[in-house]
């Protein structure tokens, strides 16, 4: 009988330790996705900033509601996320903009857009709507006479600035996807490590009290 | 079903934290010292299981197991859960720390429920035992549904759409949960009915 319940025992315990085999195969089998968590992340491109969303599975959050506000919780617009996870506005004031984004079960995420990256577009509006202004006020003389085909720098900053709007415009989007880094292997096994090392703690305790 | 932070209004957090203390206070005064490893491996069974996703069309979800904990822990199912939720929330951020008390609330409450209903079922026979393990696993994560929509309802959100939509997209966990819960306790019945609650032993 005693001995039944010894393989009784170790059976059981081949059992566990499989099934928790089992599960960590899973995880490497499938990825660890999660539907956890909200991300948002957000750019300025010209005078528009371009929101994305993501849940924590790599799912796009559709009709999520959007929030902007200035840090001092003052709220600048609203909107929803199309059917792709993205919106976008025109910039609304020159200040730091948070953006906040809740989807359906209660799950949150925020990206600051801080007012450095806002002020550093408004330069380039200002200084583009004066060269503008100078190019009408020319007299028609010197238009008609062969111009002057150097292009001063502030064109050059513009041009380059734009392209480096375009071209920087995937590498954010990559950066802020490996920003999300899922659970990773040794997170679970700390995890359970944690537990059992209070379950262990909890029996001493116990029963050494028990003894006193 | 992890509410992140900043969804939901204070009251309703300090609510959620004085009722899961309080549960956790009584689960531990219950907890059976002598049984206490079981108690361990459901805690770690139920921290690893949010990691378990299920694609199902364009989403993926989650397993709770919030059924099976409940079953065989009953109350002390609150300090277990409270556990690898604080744990879940501080090594992979889901959910957060100040909805931790809420967050318990919708895993444990729904757990103690499911064992208070069908803890007297699971030692009759098998016609009656594994459709009342089937409705553990199932109500545990309806009951979890439910209560999100309650929470949420504070926040200006509709507690009838919000909970009509957990209950659609969570369908398929309801009914791999049953499952799950069925061949658990077919399992532990043959080969360690001391486990089970309301067993002689215990």
């Amino acid at each position: 009988m005693k001995r039944n319940c010894l393989i009784k025992d170790y059976i059981l315990k081949g059992w566990i330790a499989g099934f928790i085999v089992f599960l960590m195969l899973f995880f490497f089998g499938t990825g660890l996705a999660r539907a956890h968590k909200v991300n948002v992340f957000a750019w300025v491109e010209g005078d528009t900033v371009f929101i994305e969303s993501k849940s924590s599975g790599g799912k796009q959050v559709k009709g999520g509601m959007i929030t902007v506000s200035d840090l001092w919780g003052n709220q600048l617009l609203n909107g929803k996320t199309n059917n792709r996870g993205e919106f976008s506005f025109k910039i609304p004031k020159k200040t730091t903009l948070k953006i906040v984004l809740v989807s359906g079960m209660g799950h949150r995420g925020e990206w600051i857009i801080p007012v450095e990256e806002i002020e550093a577009v408004s330069v380039i509006e200002t200084r583009e709507s004066a060269q503008q202004e100078t190019a009408e006020n020319e007299p028609k003389s010197i238009m008609r006479s062969i111009p002057a085909s150097k292009p001063c720098s502030d064109e050059i900053q513009l041009a380059v600035e734009k392209v480096l709007d375009k071209k920087l415009k995937p590498i954010m989007k990559l950066l802020a996807e490996s920003r999300e880094q899922g659970p990773t292997f040794h997170d679970i096994l700390s995890g359970i490590g944690y537990i059992f090392g209070l379950v262990g703690l909890a029996t001493y305790i116990h029963y050494r009290r028990k003894k006193d | 079903m992890h509410i992140s932070e900043g969804v939901l209004s204070g009251p309703v957090l300090i609510s959620g934290m004085v009722l899961a203390t309080t549960g956790a206070a009584i689960g531990l005064k219950k907890l059976d010292y002598d049984h206490i490893a079981k108690t361990g491996i459901l805690s770690a069974a139920f921290f690893v299981a949010s990691l378990i996703h299920i694609p199902i069309g364009p989403s993926n979800i989650h397993l709770l197991l919030n059924g099976i904990v409940g079953l065989l822990l009953g109350w002390t199912a609150f300090p277990a859960i409270l556990v690898a939720l604080t744990l879940q929330a501080i090594i992979f951020q889901f959910g957060g720390i100040t909805t931790l008390g809420m967050n318990t609330i919708i895993m444990a409450l729904p757990a103690l429920i499911c064992y208070y209903l069908f803890r007297p079922l699971i030692h009759k026979k098998p016609s009656i035992s594994v459709p009342a393990a089937f409705a553990c696993g199932f109500f545990s994560v309806l009951i979890s549904a439910l209560i999100v929509g309650v929470a949420l309802i504070f926040t200006e959100e509709n507690f009838l759409t919000i909970s009509a939509m957990l209950i659609i997209a969570y369908l398929p966990v309801m009914i791999i949960e049953g499952i799950v819960t069925v061949f658990c306790l077919a399992f532990l019945k043959k080969v360690q009915p001391t486990m089970l609650p309301g067993s002689s032993t215990m």
